[in-house]
């Protein structure tokens, strides 16, 4: 280890203390205004003070307001319902094209993986106009189906489960197969319990890419029935006028599920994004 | 490798299956539909190029929103690499603090565009946001932001800034990390200043990184529309009417599907051709 200096040390403390409060300052605002009382929520925010950032009565009556009074739990229960199902199917079906892709070789091989390939270049916003024309043809345009089927075609995740199971060693794979297994046997009982990581890596990636999904949800289902969390939060600003009190609190209570993930499972984050082809 | 045609295939199946239906006929779809015009009785009929070749010639709107977007990713792009990159090269040493200060980057990217929207909507509020209170305090004229023409696409860079930068600041400190140590101690043999050790070693090899961010963050960033479904809607007299925003108005308010398609198929276009772009820049990555 090379000797720093502590003057070089300080300085650049400093310098990461200011940026951090660009990232910090909005954040901790706004969750200090969702703690004040609903009418003087803007009370402090001009000039400032100590007060601007720390509600003096901090209450939890915007968040009561929102859960009992506008059923924000639908929302959240929807989001998580969206969610979890097409992280399942996504684990499912990627894992099994990617255990094809990465131990067998067959006829169409190189057209398939270009698909993969295609399809994750091309992201989901863009085919949003003509997903909503498919699933209108498809008669379950505002349904379950609608918010989950297009979410599983992923082909980033599909390659991400090609490239683990690539390293795993094809011989343990022989030795069952010499033992009289299934292919489906192998791929459940041996791909399947080795591929934790990549099955967290996806699930990671799934539920950040659903739970903080607005276009398409707002596109393809227009009952409150189905409102997921993000629309439900956007809709607390379409109307005439806006309760800033409402739109603070959901903004946060929608945001806590994410930003908890995140602090948990942050080392994911990073390999879903070295997955994408710049392996660290 | 195994060799077993029919039991690979069924492997594959239910993947392609969703591919093709949920991917790939989409794009089909988009082209055909921008071929199309539906009458106001909703009969559909082909009519070839019409519909881009109004949108070039005769769309005022369209070219407003196309000359927007690009003034946008013109703008947010570069911006967003150079503050990605700076943080990653202040974060690229080990500290007791580096980590949570990476944490702390890192963070808005876990939030929704549309949380992000709110957020800053209200940060950048022309009489209430706090971003006109830090300026009055330092003895600034409070600004109007989102409500002036002049202001409210830079309120969309600010908050792509804000939301963006530890996200692609990842990429970078994965890129630093394939930097081989010994580049530095030779350097340090030398007598060279972190500056020049930057601008020698480290700039030079983060290239392909730094193009493959540029051009990853370019595909992305044409495709804004929660910021300005939720801040703007397009306004101030379509000051921040992005391309997204502007085909999924023509879609879903005006229910011109041939015009909305064709704005679809022309971002589709510019976007396959960024891939394609990232694709060349980083060949060399995957293979593993």
């Amino acid at each position: 280890m090379k000797k720093r200096s502590p003057w070089k040390t300080l300085v650049l403390f400093a310098i990461l203390g200011i940026i951090s409060l660009f990232f910090l300052i909005p954040l901790i605002w706004v969750i200090a205004s969702a703690l004040r009382p609903a009418s003087p929520l803007y009370e402090y925010a001009n000039p400032l003070t100590w007060r601007t950032f720390v509600p003096t009565n901090p209450t939890l009556e915007n968040f009561v307001h929102i859960f009992v009074n506008l059923n924000f739990g639908r929302a959240l229960m929807n989001s998580l319902l969206v969610s979890v199902s097409t992280i399942l199917l996504t684990i499912l079906v990627a894992s099994m094209a990617g255990f094809a892709l990465a131990k067998f070789e067959f006829r169409g091989k190189a057209v398939l993986f270009t698909i993969v390939l295609i399809t994750f270049m091309v992201p989901f916003e863009s085919i949003v106009i003509p997903l909503y024309i498919l699933i209108k043809q498809l008669r379950i345009d505002n349904t379950y189906w609608a918010l989950i089927l297009p979410g599983v075609a992923n082909g980033l995740a599909i390659f991400l489960f090609r490239q683990f199971f690539s390293e795993v060693p094809s011989e343990i794979m022989e030795a069952a197969r010499i033992d009289g297994a299934s292919w489906f046997r192998i791929y459940w009982k041996i791909a399947i319990p080795l591929s934790v990581p990549a099955i967290v890596t996806v699930i990671v990636m799934v539920f950040m890419f659903q739970w903080n999904s607005l276009f398409w949800p707002l596109v393809a289902t227009h009952s409150s029935r189905f409102e997921v969390v993000q629309v439900a939060i956007a809709a607390h600003r379409s109307t005439e006028n806006t309760s800033w009190a409402n739109l603070f609190s959901s903004a946060i209570a929608g945001s806590l599920p994410p930003v908890i993930l995140f602090l948990f499972l942050q080392k994911y984050f990073v390999r879903g994004i070295s997955g994408t082809g710049l392996k660290g | 490798m195994f060799r077993n045609n029919k039991v690979a295939w069924l492997f594959v199946l239910p993947a392609l299956a969703f591919l093709v239906v949920f991917k790939i006929w989409p794009i089909g779809v988009s082209v055909i539909e921008s071929l199309t015009t539906t009458s106001f009785t909703g009969v559909k009929s082909f009519v070839g190029f019409e519909n881009y070749e109004y949108l070039f010639k005769y769309d005022p709107v369209f070219w407003k929103s196309f000359s927007v977007t690009l003034i946008y990713s013109i703008v947010v792009n570069p911006l967003i690499v150079l503050t990605s990159l700076l943080m990653a090269l202040l974060l690229n040493s080990s500290h007791f603090f580096t980590k949570f200060f990476r944490t702390v980057f890192f963070l808005p990217a876990a939030i929704s565009f549309a949380v992000v929207s709110v957020i800053w909507m209200v940060m950048l509020d022309p009489y209430n946001g706090l971003a006109n209170s830090f300026l009055t305090m330092f003895g600034f004229k409070p600004q109007p932001f989102f409500a002036s023409p002049n202001q409210a696409l830079w309120g969309l860079v600010l908050l792509n800034v804000w939301r963006s930068s530890g996200y692609w600041m990842m990429y970078f400190l994965a890129g630093l990390q394939n930097i081989p140590e010994t580049l530095y101690e030779a350097a340090d043999i030398d007598g060279a200043s972190t500056f020049r050790k930057t601008f020698r070693i480290t700039l030079p090899l983060l290239t392909r990184t730094i193009s493959f961010v540029l051009v990853a963050n370019t595909a992305f960033n044409f495709l804004s529309f929660a910021p300005v479904y939720i801040i703007t809607k397009g306004g101030p007299m379509g000051s921040t009417n992005l391309l997204m925003y502007e085909s999924y108005k023509s879609a879903f308010v005006n229910l011109d599907m041939g015009r909305a398609s064709a704005i679809t198929t022309i971002l589709l276009g510019i976007i396959l051709l960024f891939s394609f772009l990232e694709l060349r820049f980083t060949r060399a990555r995957f293979e593993y």
